[in-house]
């Protein structure tokens, strides 16, 4: 029986193995470890990537949204809205820096809108976080004049959406006043460690991050703001400038996976809908079934082989963690309901075309004959 | 805004005695290299067996029962304060003479620093501790600067008797000793930096926390981890700050080829130093204790006319820096808690005059000689 993994690091490792390798030895030979010049590079080359002005690299995705919200003086009082299907990250950058969380439900298409969040606007919101969960932009445009109207500010969660554009082009990253990234192994633009990047076209955030990142100091022997410590080593941001390289042609090969899935998956099930015109690039591929079938299926392709996921089973405002938060099951229905209805099934780059034909023709199997 | 430290390597070139020796240290790289291929066939970047083996090494090291590998020396700190329960509206009472990250950590954590004044030796003042606590203390957090333990069971004492808790700042005191018991392993909890510059360093940055209790190690494996308790179930909104598995390798090579010979040789250097620079004058060693293994990250000593000093030394070629010229409570950061010059005269009097040497394990006998000189010609041409 042919096994299809989730997720299987290695080939993409093995794809570019002697360039990683002699990456390492430049980074080793130069003796300098952490903030040189492939930091720089890197952060250069992302800003140009994502078309803003600025790039700067920290130690990993969360980090990134903490940094972002805690230049933006958003603190204790303040309220940020952000949805429940999300890696608990988004949340926990909120809580850190010291805010509360407002959790808004999502549309069909797993992310917010216009139309959700504004039920969850009051006078202490300062921003909203707009995840563009499994790599599709959220509607940007109306986010945009209706934020700007109201003097709130947008945080975008690009975690997942490096290289995700809208109708005009513009790329996830370069919405709001600023965006994070996360760079962790299982991310479409991956390091082999924690790293990540938050992109701004302001000035004034980099120049806070800049040093949030780096203990507050302005040099050597001076510390003008108590700050933390959370950089991308040098290492790794010579990896992601590498990979920099191949992100254009690994984002082609991620949708031309999800067209397949598209195409030839059965229409029995709901399948993600990419607008014309936009980019969506299919960090997770998820379907939705019946929430009464959703567990049987993934048990069955598992015995036919394949490994698929649920991102995320349980909503963020049902978590332990957030039990303080005062939420309870039925606030926020469209989330909970997608919870229990969604399947990952495998997209990455190195899948093979024969494994994709296994996925297809094993789900199909499976719901011509469940029915 | 630049970052610094590239610039900051750059001038460190044209040193013949360097502190920063890090080119010469993994000639050996291959080796590791080879070891970090094979962790590539299992897809463990983050929280790897690795970085399981290296738990369990430091672990003893410290001789604790736990260690906890976290994404930095700083996240270590502070994830240990979060650990014990610290949040807003609570004190931390640590040294005023110490790296920014031990302060950065108390106020990312949310409470407040409290400076205490140290002693002549860098380490936190612990006949002043008691002055300083109040009904919001929750935590004393001693720094063994530059690799020499404070004095814990004074420390201790207090803590106890006021029921404190106490975290050892220990990233400069890998394997340091005091009274015959391990650094890291003195109090509740130690914090240790991977930190390319330390003694036990990895090839970016990195942390690790050491403990006995196992209810702290169980909660510090939560914070480190988005508070997870496994894939989908979250226990408490936390942190992410793990080790890279990448990191854990190099850390496991140096830890099981390199440590013994990188402590060995530091203090060797540092007692050679010691020798020849007695009968200076204008110079002031510090005392060594019977009751303390200093592991020497750094080699600290009081110079007359110190920027002087440092200024004929570096045209000299010694790399000689300041570990660091100014206090935590006079940085523009500590503004706010209102400290004034003179609150704290040794801190102030010790960073006006320290000078640190170069005392890492490429440094030889004849660097030894050849800085000493430079120092005594100095003092005898002026």
């Amino acid at each position: 029986m042919m096994k299809v993994p989730f997720i299987d690091l290695k080939r993409e490792a093995k794809s570019i193995g002697g360039e990683l390798i002699s990456k390492t030895k430049e980074v080793l030979d130069s003796g300098n470890y952490i903030s040189g010049n492939n930091v720089n590079k890197f952060e250069i080359e992302f800003a140009k990537y994502c078309g803003v002005s600025d790039a700067i690299t920290v130690a990993n995705g969360s980090d990134a949204l903490r940094l972002i919200i805690q230049s933006l003086d958003i603190g204790p009082g303040d309220e940020v809205i952000c949805p429940a299907n999300s890696f608990i990250a988004s949340a926990w950058t909120i809580i850190a820096a010291g805010a509360t969380p407002v959790f808004c439900d999502v549309e069909e298409d797993f992310l917010l809108s216009v139309e959700t969040i504004s039920k969850c606007i009051t006078k202490k919101t300062k921003a909203i976080m707009v995840v563009h969960l499994t790599g599709k932009l959220c509607e940007m445009s109306s986010l945009q004049r209706y934020c700007n109207h109201r003097n709130i500010l947008i945080i975008e969660d690009s975690a997942q959406a490096i290289g995700a554009t809208n109708k005009q082009g513009e790329k996830s990253g370069s919405f709001g006043i600023a965006s994070g990234f996360s760079l962790h192994p299982l991310k479409n633009l991956a390091v082999y460690g924690d790293g990540g990047v938050i992109t701004t076209n302001s000035q004034e955030v980099t120049r806070k991050i800049k040093l949030l990142r780096n203990h507050g100091l302005i040099n050597r022997d001076e510390c003008i703001v108590w700050g933390f410590n959370s950089r991308l080593d040098e290492l790794q941001a010579a990896y992601g400038l590498l990979k920099l390289n191949y992100i254009e042609g690994w984002t082609e090969k991620y949708i031309s996976i999800a067209n397949r899935y598209s195409s030839e998956l059965t229409d029995r099930i709901t399948k993600p809908k990419t607008e014309e015109g936009c980019r969506d690039v299919f960090h997770n591929y998820v379907i939705t079934v019946s929430p009464k079938k959703r567990n049987a299926i993934m048990h069955e392709m598992l015995s036919k082989g394949v490994e698929t996921k649920i991102h995320y089973p349980i909503p963020l405002h049902l978590q332990k963690c957030a039990a303080s938060l005062g939420y309870k099951k039925g606030d926020l229905p469209n989330t909970e309901r997608l919870a229990e209805s969604m399947i990952s099934l495998p997209i990455y780059p190195s899948l093979s075309e024969n494994e994709i034909d296994h996925v297809i023709s094993s789900l199909n199997n499976i719901i011509k004959t469940s029915h | 805004m630049k970052n610094f430290y590239p610039q900051q390597y750059k001038a460190d070139e044209v040193f013949k005695i360097n502190h920063n020796y890090l080119s010469e240290q993994f000639t050996d790289c291959d080796e590791i290299l080879e070891k970090i291929k094979s962790i590539v066939k299992d897809n463990d970047f983050t929280l790897g067996s690795t970085v399981d083996e290296v738990e369990k090494l430091i672990a003893k090291e410290a001789d604790t029962k736990n260690a906890i590998a976290v994404g930095s020396g700083t996240d270590a700190l502070m994830l240990s304060l979060k650990a014990l329960g610290v949040d807003k509206g609570d004190e931390v009472i640590t040294t005023s003479y110490t790296f920014y990250a031990t302060i950065g950590a108390i106020v990312t954590a949310g409470a407040t620093p409290v400076f205490c004044d140290c002693r002549e030796d860098y380490n936190i003042d612990y006949s002043k501790i008691i002055e300083k606590i109040t009904p919001r203390t929750k935590v004393i957090m001693p720094v063994h600067w530059a690799g020499r333990a404070c004095n814990m069971e004074k420390i201790n004492e207090v803590a106890t008797e006021h029921n404190l808790k106490v975290i050892e700042d220990a990233c400069h005191a890998l394997q340091g000793e005091y009274k015959n018991k391990r650094c890291g392993g003195l109090s509740d909890i130690g914090c240790f930096s991977f930190h390319p510059l330390k003694n036990l360093n990895v090839w970016g940055d990195g942390g690790i926390i050491t403990t006995n209790s196992d209810i702290l190690s169980e909660k510090l494996r939560l914070l480190r981890n988005h508070g997870l308790r496994n894939r989908d179930i979250c226990e408490e909104f936390a942190y992410n700050s793990r080790l890279d598995t990448i990191q854990a390798v190099v850390a496991k090579h140096v830890l099981e080829n390199k440590l013994e010979n990188i402590t060995k040789k530091r203090i060797e250097n540092a007692h050679y130093y010691d020798l020849i620079l007695k009968d200076i004058l204008e110079i002031k060693t510090l005392e060594r204790s019977k009751d303390i293994k200093e592991v020497f990250h750094l080699y600290l000593l009081q110079a007359k006319r110190r920027d002087m000093l440092a200024k004929h030394l570096q045209s000299n070629g010694v790399d000689a820096k300041v570990h660091y010229p100014v206090p935590m409570h006079l940085q523009p950061a500590a503004r706010k808690y209102r400290y004034s010059k003179g609150d704290f005269p040794v801190s102030e009097n010790l960073a006006e005059n320290t000078i640190s040497l170069p005392v890492h394990e490429f440094i030889t006998n004849e660097q030894i000689e050849y800085t000493c000189n430079l120092i005594r010609d100095f003092y005898s041409k002026s």
